[in-house]
């Protein structure tokens, strides 16, 4: 093997220089800035000093960033299990269907994943909004009064639902794989021992998934650490606080108020606290 | 949501089954019905947005807000909805289309044959640390887009990047999923033994890279491809960091400046052209998935164990 390694080396290195220039520099040049602090000395304009922790002390007190935490612990276990519980049922259901309405609603329910995250949130947007809201215009007719889909109040669960609707298809599909994986002679044991539906369901198909359920687990916490673009694109329709998530935060800390260095302290701190979570889970999936 | 695609290599599937039922229990009439129900109302739900935009698109900006939004109004509007994304600011939608297929195009080629080559070097050779870098690779999955981008964009600064096409392009040419997948693909699609002869024949790495190996790659490499391709299409925070000059953005970053700029007090409301423009800009991807559904499926159910 030996006389191959300047192949593999070749064979490697397209990857490894996009993956160094483009993906670990930045990164690392995120740890580098977080240890700086804009500091404004008489009333020259404001220089970059080096301020060791002083922005991770900031950021642990910062109440917006904290807001954006809580927001997304809240999210995630309320958004998350509704999603791939949806995800598990629909899969179920359709493992037992089948025919043309069986693959009508397999390719609907996954295309959503399909459509650009901004494009989706903005006809969502669209339907929510004060104005051109269809549901209100249906509960105005109804005089049952109007919801305020945008209100600081609902934004978050609007979001979850643009998240659900763009997510829960794929879910399923990936779920509605692995049920169509499941060997058949578990199923012949299984009615061979007088099975019913439902006994099937629990004993063979249920914990079969959880693998693969573990995994999406795992991931829709990353997609929800990594929230941005629905509440960055619902922002001009209604009312979306600026730390409703930490991205959103972190993007309007950096592109706004051009303060880079704390920016750059509040994305280690999220990575970090993403990877607490997530990593155990992870380290075992790839080591498969 | 930025979320990655890793659950489709990783769902065990050692066979695929033939289609239709295969616990054949005897089913009620009523459960029957019932999952037919939870079904459809499912599929409404998903259709709800694609009913609106295809409502809308047909309307002029008055009928929006003043009739139902999920039906049609006469009178029909649709022709001059399409003149009027054609022509609006001189055609930039048109621009932004381009724009998109370029960015698209390119990060799909680039980043399916770095994947590819990436992953052949992970499967099929042993050298030092490469557990740990694998690993490492896939790790970096959980940095948030923010911490990246950011950064990135003083980078990119820097070296005069920004605002230029090679500032969205150069940077999405890294996707450790892909890596991932390919390897996978890899592992199991090209048997170590067909290396081991064609080496014994006299074939240099690189001829058994490119006249072995990659033929017997198809259903991968379009697997990747395709997860490119959606990740490219769909891309926004980085366009939306990297570039100002509305003339580079892609689709996704110019509807939205249109939806602010609507939202504005005073702005002109162009609602109706966003619905028509979004409808546009998901029909690659429509096309995309219809036309490779096969690979799709393929890659969804047996990725991960047949290749």
């Amino acid at each position: 093997m030996r006389q191959h390694r300047k192949a593999a080396l070749s064979f490697l290195a397209p990857f490894l220089i996009v993956f160094i220039a483009f993906y670990l520099a930045p990164v690392l040049y995120a740890v580098y800035l977080s240890f700086f602090v804009r500091k404004r000395a008489g009333i020259g304009p404001a220089k970059e000093v080096f301020g060791g922790l002083e922005n991770y002390l900031r950021a642990v007190q910062d109440g917006d960033f904290l807001n954006g935490l809580k927001n997304m612990f809240l999210f995630g276990a309320g958004q998350i299990p509704v999603m791939l519980g949806l995800a598990i049922i629909l899969a179920l259901l359709l493992d037992q269907s089948r025919g043309l309405f069986m693959k009508v609603c397999r390719t609907s329910f996954f295309m959503p994943y399909g459509i650009p995250t901004a494009i989706g949130a903005l006809v969502w947007g669209y339907l929510y909004s004060a104005n051109l809201s269809p549901f209100n215009q249906i509960l105005g007719a109804l005089h049952w009064g109007r919801i305020d889909f945008l209100s600081a109040g609902m934004v978050l669960f609007s979001i979850a639902n643009i998240v659900t609707w763009t997510w829960t298809g794929y879910n399923m599909i990936t779920l509605f794989a692995a049920l169509q994986g499941i060997p058949q002679e578990l199923y012949e044991a299984a009615r061979v021992d007088g099975a019913t539906r439902w006994d099937i369901v629990r004993a063979i198909k249920i914990p079969l998934l959880m693998p693969t359920l573990k995994l999406l687990f795992i991931f829709s916490v990353i997609g929800t650490s990594q929230l941005f673009t629905e509440a960055f694109v619902l922002r001009p329709l209604g009312y979306v606080a600026d730390n409703i998530t930490p991205n959103l935060y972190l993007y309007l800390t950096a592109a706004r108020d051009a303060n880079y260095s704390y920016a750059g302290a509040l994305a280690i701190l999220l990575a970090l606290l993403i990877f607490v979570i997530s990593g155990p889970f992870l380290r075992r999936i790839s080591s498969r | 949501m930025k979320q990655t695609s890793a659950t489709v290599a990783s769902v065990a599937a050692p066979k695929v089954a033939a289609p239709g039922l295969r616990d054949e229990v005897p089913e009620s009439p009523v459960s029957g019905v019932l999952r037919t129900l939870v079904l459809a109302v499912f599929l409404l739900y998903c259709l709800l947005p694609a009913m609106w935009i295809i409502a809308a698109m047909t309307k002029d900006n008055g009928q929006l807000f003043s009739t139902f939004g999920l039906w049609f109004a006469s009178p029909l509007h649709l022709f001059e909805n399409i003149v009027g994304l054609v022509t609006y600011q001189d055609g930039i939608f048109l621009r932004w289309f381009g724009n998109s297929l370029i960015y698209a195009g390119s990060i799909t080629l680039g980043s399916t044959m770095i994947c590819a080559m990436g992953g052949y070097a992970f499967s099929k050779y042993d050298f030092p640390a490469k557990q740990f870098l694998f690993n490492f690779i896939l790790g970096t999955i959980m940095v948030p887009s923010t911490a990246l981008v950011l950064p990135l964009f003083l980078m990119l600064n820097k070296v005069g990047l920004v605002n230029t096409m090679w500032g969205v392009i150069l940077p999405s040419l890294v996707n450790p999923f892909g890596l991932y997948l390919m390897k996978t693909f890899w592992d199991s699609g090209l048997p170590t033994e067909l290396i081991e002869s064609s080496r014994l024949e006299g074939a240099s790495e690189w001829q058994i890279f490119w006249r072995i190996g990659m033929p017997l790659m198809q259903t991968g490499l379009v697997t990747v491809a395709l997860l490119c391709f959606v990740g490219a299409w769909n891309n926004f925070f980085l366009p939306l960091i990297v570039l100002n000059q509305d003339t580079l953005y892609p689709l996704t970053l110019g509807l939205n400046v249109w939806n602010s700029v609507s939202s504005n007090a005073g702005g002109k409301p162009l609602y109706n052209l966003i619905a028509l423009g979004s409808l546009i800009s998901v029909l690659p991807l429509l096309i995309a998935f219809i036309v490779l559904g096969k690979y799709w499926r393929g890659g969804l159910t047996a990725g991960a164990t047949k290749g």
